[in-house]
Order: C-alpha cells, then sequence, then structure tokens
C-alpha cells in the first residue's frame, strides 16, 4: 500500500510536533510533502501523486476550527472538478482519506459542552465531504492533543500509533492490528543485534503462535454460535 | 501457552526493548508488547464464552 502523506503547516521548521511525525515515517511505502514549501504549485504532479497512493493523509494543526490557508490553497488549485469528479471519471474513487490533526487543547475539549463546543468531526466535515464527493473512504481521524504535554510512554506509544494509522489496513481491530506487527516483525528482527536476533525470533514464534490460537478460538466460538442457531 | 510462557514473553520484549537505542525501534517493541497483552485478554474473554456457551444450563 502507498501513502502519501501532505503536511499543511505554515512554519514547519517551528513545529516540534511536525518534526517529531516526520521522525516517525514509516521506512517504506511513503511519499511525504510540505504543503507550503512548494513556491508554485503543480498541478499535474501533485494529481499524480494523489493518483499513486492508495491511502492520503492531510496532515495539520487546528487552527481556528479548520486546516491551515495552505491546504484550502492547495485543494482549490489541485482538486479540481474535471479531477475529482468531471465527466464522471473519478480518479481518487476507493481511495481513503485520513485526517492527522494536531490541537492545542486536550480532547475533553472538543464535545458539545466542552471548551470549544465543536467536535473534531464536526470541525472536519468540509474535508470529509470532499472525501464523499471524491468517492472515497473517510478514515476515521488520528488526533494529537496537546503534544507538548506528552511524557515519554506516551511518545513512544504515538510513534506506533501513527506509523500504523498511515500504513495499517482498516479498521483499526485486533486482528488487523496483528497482521499489521506480523508482517513488521522479519525487518524489526533483521536490524537486531546479532545477539539479539534469536530473542527476536522466539519472540515472532510466541507472537504468531498466540494469533493462532486465537483465530482457533474463534473458529470454535463460531461453531458453537452456528449449532445454537440451528 | 503457557502462563510461564507468557510470562517470558513479556520480559523477552521489554527487556529487547530496553537494548534499542533509536526510539522508534524501542516504541516498536513496546508497542508489540501492547498487543501481546490484548491477545492474551482477548484469549481469555473468548475461552470463558466458549466455556460459558457450553455448559449453558438452557442446553441441559
Amino acid at each position: 500500500m502507498n501513502t502519501l502523506v501532505l503536511v499543511s503547516h505554515p512554519q514547519i521548521a517551528d513545529s516540534g510536533t511536525q518534526e517529531f511525525l516526520k521522525a516517525s515515517l514509516p521506512a517504506e511505502n511513503i511519499s511525504w510533502e510540505h504543503i507550503e514549501s512548494q513556491t508554485v504549485l503543480d498541478v499535474a504532479y501533485e494529481q499524480a501523486q494523489l493518483r499513486q497512493a492508495d491511502r492520503i493523509i492531510l496532515q495539520f494543526p487546528l487552527y481556528w476550527y479548520a486546516a491551515p490557508a495552505g491546504l484550502k490553497q492547495w485543494e482549490d488549485t489541485v482538486l479540481t472538478r474535471s479531477f475529482v469528479y468531471g465527466d464522471h471519471r473519478y480518479p481518487l474513487a476507493g481511495k481513503e482519506l485520513g485526517v492527522v490533526v494536531t490541537t492545542g487543547m486536550p480532547a475533553e475539549a472538543f464535545q458539545r459542552g466542552g471548551a470549544e463546543g465543536l467536535t473534531l468531526d464536526a470541525a472536519l466535515a468540509p474535508l470529509a465531504a470532499v472525501a464523499q464527493r471524491a468517492k472515497m473512504t473517510w478514515l476515521p481521524t488520528f488526533a494529537i492533543h496537546q503534544f507538548s504535554y506528552l511524557d515519554e510512554p506516551a511518545k513512544l506509544r504515538l510513534v506506533i500509533a501513527y506509523q500504523r494509522y498511515l500504513t495499517q489496513q482498516q479498521p483499526d481491530s485486533l486482528k488487523n492490528r496483528q497482521a499489521w506487527f506480523s508482517d513488521h516483525l522479519a525487518t524489526m528482527i533483521a536490524q537486531l543485534a546479532e545477539q539479539d536476533q534469536s530473542t527476536g525470533r522466539l519472540i515472532e514464534e510466541a507472537f504468531k503462535q498466540k494469533q493462532t490460537d486465537l483465530e482457533t478460538l474463534q473458529d470454535t466460538l463460531a461453531m458453537i454460535k452456528e449449532q445454537e442457531d440451528d | 501457552m503457557t502462563e510461564e510462557d507468557t510470562v517470558w514473553l513479556h520480559q523477552a520484549i521489554q527487556k529487547l526493548a530496553s537494548r534499542q537505542a533509536k526510539f522508534t525501534d524501542r516504541a516498536f517493541w513496546l508497542a508489540l508488547d501492547e498487543v501481546v497483552r490484548e491477545q492474551d485478554q482477548r484469549h481469555d474473554q473468548l475461552g470463558g464464552e466458549v466455556d460459558g456457551r457450553t455448559w449453558s444450563p438452557d442446553r441441559w
């Protein structure tokens, strides 16, 4: 799966959050682009990038309940009517669209009665409408609240949660989580120091055994339920 | 997998994580440990449900 990450941030060099996310990017099958760094938007290139991606991620800080102006300008320039739905051709159909949004306020603020009084889903509704118009699949939003307050364990969790949001099959079920780790274990073991590789392989074996055991239990349960229905 | 094996697995993953110099590598192994915990929890729940449904008095 190819993932395109489009970052919109007017002062990206000053953003510790964006620096952290860039350092956390998965090693493979990722294209990363900072919108405001393009002095002139090359529409054909941007559209080609969108065409080759299976999952498109829009990543930005929330400014006044919306994306920064740079992303709107990118939308207005790149997402032309004829590209998105003209002539009843939908080149983006079936692709996934996800949003990674960072906020200065805590998660509790984004609800009715909360300090912001608006849910993130409501704030991002125009982008979700674009996804619907283009026949894309809208992914549940990945929100990072108050990054600077996160302690080290939370930042460690964020690295992998972010990588999975970019590359793991949706929905984020235990089955899909197991498959993601299963796919990555071989590469991670190969990167271990030589004396740790045998431990790495034993861990992989045990992990996959647990995965198989769960599948067996699920099959047994499905069978019991089927008999109960008879 | 026995309880002893599970204890070994968590310890082995945590030890590997602590030996990683790179932040993102450490993050991977720690996240794997979390998924293993999730696997164990789901295993207990499913096992309990299988037992419960097999021994339901309604079906005696």
